[in-house]
């Protein structure tokens, strides 16, 4: 693998780190199964983008894009917690809409950002190489990111959110308005994400309606990859694990598809994704069987 | 103090599985009193005690929560008065939490939850200190998930719990029924201890009519949603288990009681 490569390979990975973080607060915190990600990465990345071309502040551009996902994040759990939708189903609706509203945002499929300045331009030229300020830059964030969301998850707040996930009847009976943390939950979880979606356009120098596809799974496998390498129960390595998940699955992404031998190609990374989930998904199943020598009652996803 | 006027609950309105759990329920418990709730199985105390928790919502009549009416109130509106142990010990405590999570959880029962550490140094000194007085040994593993506990350790926690934060009424549904008979009995003792100790205005269901008598100071009969007998003081005194028995039969038998004073004899 080139230094390019590498470092192009963690400035994904720590890109993709929000999401993983957003996904870990739906499905693990919240015990959310939500795939309003796919929809809200985009948004993100359009919002920007449009605001970019528009001429805002690059900073505020992010901003704004974190705050449509964020309400993304509050029609899923709307149409859950007040309509009684399935989570799967209501967010699987949110996602399909999204698509339809990202193109709007954009006007057209996809938004180049070539002359404008982004949250990176005032870094080249300090010094350092671009394809080193770039994951740098976006480490800065995702550092901050992770040391708000461990505060926050710690305090008396956010310790009634990790409640409504794993127990909402205790929860209530301890007076915790669960819905009410619900939405807030969904609405951090989506912001991250298209905060996510905001700094990919960023980085990459485009917005494209097609690059949500598939963003749930891959921010699943930084889980699941985090949870494996680091299973630590402390929230902040929780979340720490979420990061370093999102970077050792990009590089091994990337090892995959420079060896020539394997004969990967970019376009099968989705297929490639899918399976490592699956697998991991499958594997502490099986061990539990072997273990037990008993049926497991079936899950959708997690342990 | 509790006032309940004529409250119904039906679940499953308009469906073939309609069931009328609740058919005008009258009760007024006076502060500080402990009462023992008994009656066959299905004839309706978790729903009464869900519909005093705010869990299902009285569809018609009225419920009084030292003198405020919480009638339409949800559950966590509710918290603020009232405390509960479960007869499940998994649905009282989240098990993936820590022993200390839970106990910040439960002490910041009806107040508003901000932005604070929900454990500091302070804190974690307290919650030692209170579960000390349990005598278990479980002040060093305050660090442990819930779900390590035994069943009995977990009630007996969650007893504890209930008493982290103040509240005007306590709830128990069957909070000994998952334990083995020693365990089940030290934790009646330790709950007899914590309501005496905090003066709590007390409900306990229980399947043992040996306990219904033994503990607290009133005992109440449901059956098929009402309330069919309701003793305490000198008549209650007089009661042994094999008259309960009677009467409990003779309800299960669906006789109709006009006078329950034929009956206590
Ligand atoms: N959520 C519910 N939905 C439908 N029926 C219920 C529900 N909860 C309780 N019931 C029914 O209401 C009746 C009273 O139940 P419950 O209060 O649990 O009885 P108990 O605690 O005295 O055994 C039973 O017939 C039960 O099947
Ligand atoms: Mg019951």
């Amino acid at each position: 693998m080139s230094e390019i490569a590498f470092f192009g390979a963690v400035e994904i990975g720590l890109v993709y780190a929000l999401v993983a973080l957003g996904v870990y607060l739906s499905f693990r915190v919240l015990d959310f199964p939500d795939l309003t990600v796919d929809g809200s990465f985009p948004l993100g990345a359009a919002v920007c983008a449009t605001l970019l071309v528009a001429g805002v502040n690059p900073w505020l551009a992010s901003l704004a894009a974190a705050l449509a996902g964020a309400v993304a994040g509050l029609v899923t759990a709307t149409l859950n917690v007040r309509f009684k939708i399935l989570h799967l189903l209501a967010s699987i609706l949110t996602m399909i809409a999204l698509f339809s509203v990202n193109l709007r945002v954009m006007g057209r499929p996809n938004v180049a950002l070539l002359m404008q300045d982004t949250v990176l331009t005032p870094f080249y030229g300090l010094g350092l190489p671009d394809h080193v300020v770039r994951p740098l830059v976006v480490a800065v964030v995702v550092v901050a990111v992770v040391i708000l969301l461990a505060r926050f998850l710690s305090s008396e707040f956010g310790l009634a959110m990790r409640a409504t996930g794993v127990n909402a009847r205790m929860a209530r009976a301890q007076g915790v308005e669960t819905d009410f943390h619900i939405y807030t939950g969904m609405a951090l979880s989506n912001g991250l994400c298209a905060l996510a979606g905001a700094l990919f356009a960023q980085t990459n120098g485009f917005a494209d309606v097609t690059t949500g596809i598939g963003t749930i799974v891959v921010g699943l496998a930084a889980v699941i990859v985090g949870e494996t390498v680091l299973p630590a129960r402390a929230m902040l390595w929780a979340l720490v694990g979420c990061v370093v998940g999102s970077i050792l699955y990009r590089l091994a992404v990337q090892l995959a598809l420079s060896a020539d031998a394997i004969g990967l190609q970019a376009s099968d990374l989705n297929l490639v994704t899918a399976v490592l989930v699956a697998v991991a998904l499958i594997l502490p199943r099986l061990r539990l069987k072997a273990a037990l020598k008993r049926e497991q009652p079936k899950g959708v996803v997690g342990r | 103090m509790i006032t309940v006027n004529g409250i119904h609950v039906t679940f499953g309105r308009g469906t073939p599985l309609e069931k009328h759990a609740l058919r005008g329920v009258d009760l007024t418990i006076p502060e500080g009193q402990f009462v023992t709730v008994i009656g066959s199985n299905g004839a309706g105390k978790s729903t009464f005690l869900g519909a005093l928790a705010g869990d299902v919502i009285a569809e018609s009549g009225s419920i009084a929560i030292d003198g405020t009416d919480v009638t339409k109130w949800a559950t966590p509106k509710r918290a603020s008065l009232v405390a509960r142990v479960f007869q499940d010990p998994m649905v009282g405590s989240c098990t993936a939490l820590t022993i200390e999570e839970n106990m910040a959880l439960a002490a910041a029962r009806g107040r508003k939850r901000g932005l604070g550490f929900a454990l500091s140094g302070d804190r974690r000194r307290h919650f030692r200190d209170r579960i000390a007085e349990l005598g278990l040994g479980l002040e060093s593993r305050l660090h442990d998930r819930m779900g390590l506990l035994s069943g009995g350790q977990r009630q007996a926690v969650s007893l504890l719990m209930a008493t982290l934060a103040g509240s005007k009424i306590l709830l128990l549904d069957e909070h000994t029924a998952a334990l083995d008979p020693g365990t089940a009995e030290f934790v009646l003792g330790l709950t007899r201890r914590i309501v005496q100790e905090n003066r709590l205005t007390t409900l306990m269901v229980t399947h043992s009519m040996r306990q219904a008598l033994d503990y607290g100071d009133r005992t109440v009969m449901l059956h098929e949603g009402k309330i069919v007998l309701d003793v305490s003081g000198e008549q209650r005194a007089g009661l042994d288990v094999p008259h309960l028995l009677a009467l409990f039969a003779r309800q299960r038998g669906g006789e109709e009681i006009a006078d329950d004073s034929l009956l206590i004899g």
